[in-house]
């Protein structure tokens, strides 16, 4: 017993070390459910109004402006001409705007999109899946996101053309 | 330098033992000479007292020592006290920005305490730290001391050294007449009988009882760590779900992160009676809720369960009848209710259209509110939904829009074709909604449109062609696989206080030299009852003694 | 028999056992202080009248037992969902609590302390509301029975532990010693006697003021924020009924109406802003009140017996072995100790997990629950090392015994949350 003493004290120690870093670490970091920037964006499998399904990883390597929004969020709306100016701007330069409706239904998202003339993606989410791992409260909420797939900043409200311009530069900076 | 740590009977000690393993002879003196004896241990050595310590050892005697460990349970009892002073975050649902909140509503202190984080006390670094270093304390307490008690307990003289006798706390010695072995014969069975199991050795007994509440703390100890091991991984993803979700009356819907769906099948509330509330709540327009319940279907995916373009195929597993303190409970996933809402949502229609030039009705068709059928046949006409409004307004540009997702004021707009009607179609908007129709001036507005209707019209004939969920009821989903694990740990912890706290382990030595009786008894707690003890077996061997004078000093101070 | 007879006769017997213990109280008193009367043979005195008190007691007991039965005949569910009955339930333990213990140990003088701790808590029982109220869903549970009541036995096992604890101190607190550890302890013992009496004086003063029947209202804006039941922040206009003048209104408040008292016409003070509430106005002023009615009982005992109160009662104690006073109150805690835990925590935690589906939420009432449980814990420890016997661990445990005072009526009172059950008052 005498000579098992001391590994069995280092690997006691060792166990009490890396359980308690974990537990201080899960604790401390876990506790805010906000994403905040720096966090990795989470995430997504939903169903466009072009009937595909659009997933986050078929976007890797591209800047993403995500922009969650609703038909009857006026805000939303006013800002929609904006974003579809920046799609067509940006578009070729590795950005992508993809639009997120909260809850809708496929008709009236559609309608929406073709009465604005919205040719960036657009998809549903139905059972607010996107909304609950995004923790969207306010609408609209847009995140921009870089090529790494990092979220860089969290914008809620309206945007207009200049903030979503330098915002977007941003992005694509090197 | 070796030191010398034999003992005069022979047996070769540890260095730091206070009483020798084998005759129980004082080693090392510690007060005053004749004072009682260091009995914790037996006076085996204990790890942490071994010379030279390195570092290694630094640590293990730190976390092995009882008085940090009462540094860091009341460090931690103050630490939590700080926690209760205002709100903690957690009790917020929707705080958007907490450190404003606290200044606002609480002052300057209240920003002082969001700044020093104890707004979120539990889960600070330094509150986990703490307990992290308790967890560590109790497992390093108990490697330390369980072994050497073991070891003492197990290997037990019975004849042990006069002064180990007379430095008890009980002690007896007097005069007793005739053969010592008959003495120490006869007195066996009178020990026997009140529970003790005893051994002599020719002039010497050792009789002892209840060994095992000896090991009552080490059974909480371990309890308390397997209790905190289990809540520690119960943070693991995977382990560990809380979600609020609203799940309305007749709708199957899906529970957020995991492949099940519920359907709110029924939901309903009870209200007390005027005459079942006491005098002081009747007639104050108080309602107190007698009892709310959902009555839930659970389901689970088959197939399509990731593809959001495809409908997924369910598979009924359990129903239940969910009320406050009666979940639904399926393999870990439990629902509880929570809340519920009243409101009721308007689910579909089904409207008939009618000729009003010849009065013929065509076809009933459903209506529903989210994703509705985009064309309907009935009769010669057909009917292109264009669009729809949950919540009707006109904006600023007089432009039709929703005011929200909910369909409070539907409204919908069809393209009408066939007979009398221009052959590109004609617009025609409907309102569900009796009070809509006439809030918006239905008829009005398809005047402007082409006047569809002065030749047809959509109409509801009975309320059964109505369809609407009555309420919404808030469920708490939850899922906790790590639970077992607590509730064991706390029923260790259950075993060991009861062993320890309502059994003490009492040892009784007896010899006798030379006609003289030497006693001395020892027990954890309780010696008010072992002198008891003592006093009736020593009066059936015919020895009178008066309680208190077995009562050999007292620790002062 | 009706329910409302049922209700009828509880009401009678917690009153006549009330009384019963209170009568029981000067029997012991006399028991002890009659030893040094002429003519009487001490032993003999008090033994007889040593078995006069328990008696009485016993028989107090059992009417607080008819108490509890009819009662939970009449409401149809065990009787200790608000703070009346809780408090009437714990003074009923610590009855029983009391007895096992005199049983074991035969302490005559036990009963000189332990039964005004029941009687005092019985009489603050008393101030809440009796009637009894519909359950709201969350309570209607086995769970809330067990967890309650074994809670309550636990905690009533620590207030003999105190009554012993106490004590211990004045028999050993050398009264007339001049050195500063000496004059220190006077002052804690003197401090934990005026304790007491403030106790005695919110009882007084509750009682005092309902009977005269004394009303004033205020009306006051609160803000309120978000929570988990109601996600919006909104203002809500509250008013407030004091039954007792008031010294302290609440915060931020405007006089509705109020009586005169002895020609104060309106409020003196007004709570600041960090009392937040409008009812914690009014507990404010109460406690102001407490405090002042508590200050004149003890000005006008310490008036009549012309000395501390602490050495007033020293002397009685005389006859007792403190290390026997010192082992009555360790094994009380240790007997208490597993059944606290087994009632506060573990079946807390299950009730918590069926109700709301987590065992644990840092709820001020559970963290303070922890808290008593961590002090005792932590007192059980210290027992274990030499230096911890006699009069150190007696004032940790008699610390302890206010530690789970502000369980029970600091957190409920003081602060807010999921657990505060008082009633609706």
């Amino acid at each position: 017993m005498k000579k098992y003493r001391r590994p069995v004290q280092i690997v006691i120690l060792l166990f009490i070390v890396i359980l308690g870093g974990y537990a201080i670490s899960s604790a401390v970091l876990g506790s805010h459910d906000r994403l905040e920037t720096g966090d990795k964006a989470p995430s997504f499998s939903l169903l466009g109004i072009d009937g595909r399904v659009h997933q986050l990883k078929e976007y890797e390597g591209k800047a993403m402006v995500i922009n969650f929004w609703g038909s009857w969020c006026k805000p939303c709306v006013k800002e929609m001409p904006a974003l579809q100016h920046q799609w067509e701007k940006w578009k070729d330069k590795g950005v992508v705007v993809v639009g997120i409706n909260a809850g809708e239904d496929q008709m009236t998202v559609q309608n929406f999109a073709e009465g604005r003339g919205v040719t960036f993606p657009v998809l549903l989410d139905p059972d607010s899946e996107a909304q609950r791992d995004y923790n969207i409260s306010p609408l609209p909420t847009t995140f921009f996101v870089s090529a790494k797939g990092e979220i860089t900043s969290i914008h809620q409200g309206e945007l207009d053309l200049d903030t979503l311009d330098s915002q977007i530069s941003q992005l694509v900076k090197p | 330098m070796i030191e010398n740590t034999k003992c005069e009977c022979g047996h070769q000690n540890r260095v730091g033992t206070v009483l020798c393993e084998a005759c129980g002879k004082p080693l090392i003196e510690l007060g005053e000479a004749g004072g009682l004896l260091e009995m914790r241990y037996d006076g085996a050595a204990r790890r942490s007292q071994r010379a030279n310590p390195g570092i290694i050892d630094l640590v293990w005697n730190f976390f092995s020592s009882v008085k940090v460990a009462v540094y860091l349970i009341v460090l931690t009892l103050l630490g939590a006290m700080l926690g209760t002073i205002y709100p903690q975050v957690s009790t917020f649902v929707n705080l958007q920005n907490p450190e404003e909140y606290y200044k606002n509503t609480y002052g300057t202190l209240g920003s002082i305490y969001y700044q020093l984080g104890l707004a979120d006390t539990y889960n600070s670094w330094w509150f986990i730290l703490l307990l992290v270093m308790i967890g560590s304390s109790l497992v390093i307490c108990s490697l330390d001391r369980v072994l050497p008690l073991y070891k003492a307990l197990s290997k037990q003289k019975i004849k042990k050294h006069m002064e180990f006798l007379t430095r008890q706390r009980v002690v007896y010695q007097g005069q007793v007449e005739g053969s010592a072995e008959e003495w120490i014969q006869r007195a066996a069975p009178v020990i026997k009988k009140k529970g003790y199991r005893v051994h002599t050795e020719g002039t010497a007994l050792l009789a002892e009882k209840q060994r095992f509440s000896r090991w009552g703390p080490y059974v909480i100890h371990i309890g308390l760590i397997i209790f905190l091991l289990a809540v520690l991984f119960r943070g693991m993803p995977g382990l560990h779900m809380d979600e609020y979700v609203s799940f309305p009356e007749g709708e199957i819907k899906r529970i957020p992160g995991t492949t099940f769906y519920l359907k709110n099948e029924q939901f309903t509330v009870k209200y007390y009676t005027e005459q079942e509330l006491p005098k002081e709540f009747q007639n104050k327009g108080k309602l107190v809720a007698k009892l709310f319940q959902t009555k839930a279907v659970l389901y689970e995916c088959t197939s399509n369960c990731n593809d959001p373009s495809k409908t997924p195929q369910l598979k009924e597993v359990t129903r239940h009848d969910i009320e406050v303190n009666k979940p639904l409970d399926y393999k870990g996933l439990v629902a509880y209710q929570y809340d519920f809402d009243l409101t009721p949502k308007l689910r579909s229609v089904q409207p008939v259209l009618v000729n009003k030039v010849t009065g013929e009705e065509y076809g009933k068709f459903k209506l529903d509110m989210m994703n509705p059928q985009r064309s309907f046949t009935l009769g010669p006409y057909t009917l292109e939904l264009k669009n729809k409004f949950m919540d009707f307004m006109l904006n600023d540009d007089g432009e039709p829009t929703s005011k929200s997702p909910n369909p409070n004021a539907p409204a919908f707009l069809f393209l009408v074709k066939g007979p009398d009607l221009p052959k590109d179609g004609a617009q025609y908007l409907y309102f569900p909604k009796q009070v809509d129709k006439e809030r918006f001036q239905q008829d009005l507005i398809n005047e402007k449109l082409g006047g569809v209707e002065k030749k047809l019209e959509l109409d509801v004939k009975h309320m059964t062609d109505v369809d609407f969920s009555k309420a919404s009821s808030y469920l708490n989903i939850r899922m906790d696989r790590a639970m077992p694990f607590v509730w064991t740990g706390l029923a260790i912890v259950m075993l060991g206080l009861v062993l320890g706290f309502y059994w003490t382990h009492r040892r009784i030595w007896l010899r006798i030299d030379d006609g003289q009786l030497t006693l001395g008894g020892h027990t954890t707690k309780n010696f008010f009852g072992l002198r008891r003890e003592v006093v009736a077996i020593l009066k059936t061997m015919g020895i009178e003694v008066d309680e208190k004078s077995l009562d050999n000093g007292r620790n002062k101070g | 028999m009706s329910l409302a007879d049922l209700l009828e006769i509880s009401k009678q017997a917690f009153m006549y056992s009330f009384f019963l213990y209170c009568i029981s109280f000067i029997a012991f008193a006399v028991s002890v202080i009659g030893k040094s009367w002429r003519n009487r043979d001490p032993v003999q005195h008090e033994r007889k009248w040593g078995r006069l008190s328990f008696f009485i007691s016993t028989v107090g007991l059992l009417g607080h037992l008819l108490y509890f039965g009819t009662r939970w005949a009449a409401a149809g569910r065990i009787p200790v969902s608000n703070m009346y009955e809780f408090m009437s339930f714990l003074s009923m333990m610590i009855m029983v609590a009391f007895t096992i213990v005199f049983i074991i140990y035969r302490k005559t003088l036990l009963g000189l302390f332990a039964l005004p701790i029941a009687i005092i808590v019985m009489a603050y029982a008393a101030v809440f509301p009796t009637e009894v109220q519909p359950l709201i869903p969350s309570l209607q549970s086995i769970w809330l029975y067990i967890h309650v009541t074994l809670a309550a036995t636990g905690e009533s096992f620590f207030a003999v532990g105190f009554a012993a604890a106490f004590m211990y101190l004045l028999r050993t607190v050398n009264f007339d010693g001049r050195e500063k550890s000496d004059r220190r302890q006077r002052w804690w013992v003197e401090f934990t006697m005026f304790s007491i009496v403030i106790v005695i004086g919110f009882i007084v003063v509750v009682f005092a003021f309902r009977a005269s029947g004394y009303q004033a209202v205020f009306s006051s804006e609160q803000v309120v924020a978000a929570t988990e039941t109601s996600p919006e922040v909104s203002t809500k206009s509250d008013s407030v009924v004091y039954n007792m003048p008031p010294i302290v209104a609440p915060y931020n408040s405007k006089t509705d109406s109020m009586q005169s008292f002895l020609g104060m016409n309106s409020p003196l003070l007004h709570a600041p802003s960090w009392i937040e509430g409008v009812t914690a106005g009014r507990k404010l002023n109460t406690i102001v009140w407490s405090v002042i009615a508590g200050a004149i009982i003890y000005a006008l005992l310490r008036l009549l017996v012309r000395r501390p109160l602490g050495k007033l009662v020293s002397p009685l104690l005389k006859g007792l072995d403190p290390d026997d006073l010192d082992e009555i109150s360790y094994r009380a805690i240790a007997i208490g100790f597993p059944i606290f835990t087994l009632g506060a925590l573990v079946f807390a935690m299950i009730w918590a997990q069926q109700a709301w589906g987590r065992f644990w939420g840092w709820d001020p009432k559970e963290v303070w629950a922890l808290i008593s449980w961590l002090y005792y814990s932590a007192y059980l420890h210290l027992r274990l090392s030499r230096g911890f016997q006699g009069r150190k661990a007696s004032w940790l445990a008699v610390l302890g015994f206010l530690v789970i005072m502000f369980t029970l009526v600091g957190v409920n009172l003081v602060i807010a949350g999921l657990h505060s059950y008082a009633g609706t008052n």
